[in-house]
């Protein structure tokens, strides 16, 4: 008896030792961002004005919007490495319909929505009937999105003269700028789909336990499907606007205002979204996106070299990954 | 007990792998309210069978009748529908969610408008009060099933049989990895869930357990059903016998 009490207060004390540290890689993002944000207020010129924090977060919004649908696929367990080919498809798509055909604005944008639900059936089938790992089976239909997307540019950049388009980017709805607004629906969006409805708790489920959610009933496949869907379709709309700002389709998905799957990755494993999936909160890599922008920002606004900004990303990369690993292990 | 109708009949019931035949012809009745042990060897064909009867394999050949009536088991959510609820080996629970959502994992609770949001609130008290009848010992609902003991696991899988209306519970090995603590925890749940009226297949290698809590024994050997044996009249040795294959009924054999 006397064992079994020893050992229950060592277990207690373990237990108290790791809700702790729970706590601490739970919060610490946070608690980083702020610390940040005074660190720079003082120490960076212009740092806390209006117009470079609506630029900050302007250029956190594009690879915000595709963590945003890449965070729910993660969350299901799938990992989709599709996000350059889509951008590529989808921009090309976008300024051939718009400029070339002459299609209208809101009757282009529909029709994207329709190609970004064909893009995620594509991946999902490969990963779904296909049965091929998801991150190699995303590898390879993105690889083909931006075939797709080379042969219908005929290997240029598509010029966007008509200014419907960038006028719509231009808008500023009570004097916050589209693509923030965009940024901030997503996640707003996710945060309830995930927390509030039946597709949410069964992405969780379905990431978090496959064949348990499998026996509960939960149609598995179908959620894997539409949260490729979704993360097709935020990805595009991401584009979309990264085409807006700079008047020309992207070629091969890596202009300037393009995605880099790297940052995508970086910010939703900051966050706290695990690889092995079912763990994370889709509010927290807002945060993560948010902080890998301000700390861009400031670097610069300090007139630090380009160099370090691309190190500390690297390193954060890496950081990264070693939280996500040493978090699976509680 | 026989002049009763059983709630789960099966009839000639037959599953092969290949050219392994793991379920030969079984026949085998389990009447309401009662706690039924399956046992037998390992590879003695109990899982296949029970499978059969969650709806995760489909038999060969041969009918199973639920309440008197042919049911059609295709999915495990047929077998849901017709009350039968399987708490599998391995508990079929999500570690990184708290203990409601596993309650109703797959069939949650909603409301609003198109019943678009779920409903958190009312999924809680229900959770509670299963629970609470099953006189389950986890503090808070909200914790995650990483963090429970494998007696608390099991309440929760158990909780979840009966929130989607179970009546047969199906427990496949509910003690195999459990402490002695948590499996008497696991004893006691079985009684509980006896006096609730509810009906019991315990699958188990423990004789000793089965003798403790069931009221009716049935042996399989080698894909076959052996016998069946009231636990009041049967002892350790007659049913190690029929596991093992020295004892067997000459009528199931003849069947």
């Amino acid at each position: 008896m006397a064992n079994s009490d020893t050992l229950e207060y060592r277990n207690r004390r373990t237990d108290d030792a790791q809700r702790l540290l729970r706590l601490a890689l739970d919060n610490w993002l946070y608690a980083a961002t702020i610390l940040l944000c005074i660190f720079f207020a003082f120490r960076a010129p212009n740092f806390l004005t209006v117009d470079n924090v609506i630029n900050t977060l302007v250029s956190s919004s594009i690879t915000g919007i595709v963590t945003a649908g890449f965070t729910i696929v993660l969350l299901t367990g799938t990992i989709d490495a599709s996000t350059s080919g889509i951008t590529a498809l989808a921009s090309v798509l976008c300024a051939v319909m718009f400029q070339q055909w002459g299609v209208p604005l809101p009757l282009t944008l529909l029709l994207l929505m329709v190609a970004s639900i064909l893009m995620g059936l594509v991946s999902s089938f490969l990963i779904i009937e296909g049965r091929i790992y998801s991150l190699i089976a995303t590898l390879g239909s993105s690889g083909v999105f931006l075939g797709l997307s080379v042969g219908l540019a005929a290997g240029q950049q598509i010029a966007i003269t008509k200014p419907e388009l960038q006028n719509a980017l231009f808008e500023r709805p009570l004097g916050i700028p589209v693509s923030i607004w965009v940024l901030f629906l997503c996640y707003l969006l996710g945060y309830v789909m995930l927390n509030h409805t039946r597709l949410g708790a069964h992405i969780y489920a379905t990431g978090s336990n496959y064949s348990a959610a499998r026996l509960s009933g939960i149609p598995v496949k179908r959620v894997i499907r539409i949260a490729l869907i979704i993360a097709a379709t935020t990805t595009s709309l991401a584009a979309v606007l990264a085409t807006a700002r700079a008047n020309l389709s992207l070629l091969y998905g890596v202009t300037i205002g393009g995605v880099n799957l790297a940052d995508v990755f970086t910010a939703a494993l900051l966050g706290g979204i695990s690889l092995r999936g079912g763990v994370g909160k889709i509010e927290r890599n807002l945060v993560a996106v948010l902080f890998l922008s301000i700390l861009s920002n400031g670097l610069q606004l300090m007139g630090t070299a380009p160099a370090v900004w691309l190190v500390i990303k690297g390193l954060a990369f890496v950081g990264a990954v070693i939280i996500d690993a040493v978090r699976q292990r509680l | 007990m026989s002049n009763q109708q059983p709630i789960l009949q099966l009839r000639g019931i037959s599953k092969s792998f290949g050219f392994v035949q793991a379920v030969k012809n079984v026949n085998w009745e389990v009447y309401p309210g009662e706690v039924h042990a399956l046992v037998g060897d390992n590879g003695a064909g109990k899982s296949t069978l029970i499978k059969m009867i969650c709806g995760a394999l489909l038999p060969d050949s041969g009918e199973i009748l639920v309440k008197g009536a042919n049911a059609r088991i295709a999915e495990p959510v047929d077998a849901f529908r017709l009350g039968i609820a399987p708490v599998y080996q391995d508990l079929a629970l999500v570690e990184g969610r708290d203990v409601v959502m596993n309650m109703f994992l797959g069939d949650e609770l909603t409301h609003g408008p198109f019943n678009l949001f779920l409903d958190h609130k009312r999924m809680a008290i229900e959770t509670q009060r299963v629970l609470d009848e099953i006189h389950s010992r986890i503090p808070n609902v909200r914790e995650y099933v990483r963090r429970l003991s494998g007696g608390q696991r099991q309440a929760v899988a158990v909780g979840r049989a009966l929130i989607r209306g179970g009546e047969v519970i199906i427990m496949d090995e509910p003690t195999a990895a459990l402490g002695v603590e948590q499996t008497r925890e696991v004893l006691n749940l079985i009684e509980t869930l006896r006096s609730r009226g509810k009906t019991v297949i315990f699958i188990s290698h423990n004789i000793l357990q089965v003798l403790q809590v069931t009221n009716r024994i049935s042996v399989m050997f080698h894909g076959e059903m052996v016998g069946t044996r009231k636990t009041s009249e049967t002892n350790e040795d007659e049913i190690v016998g029929m596991i093992v294959g020295t004892k067997r009924d000459v009528l199931a054999a003849q069947e």
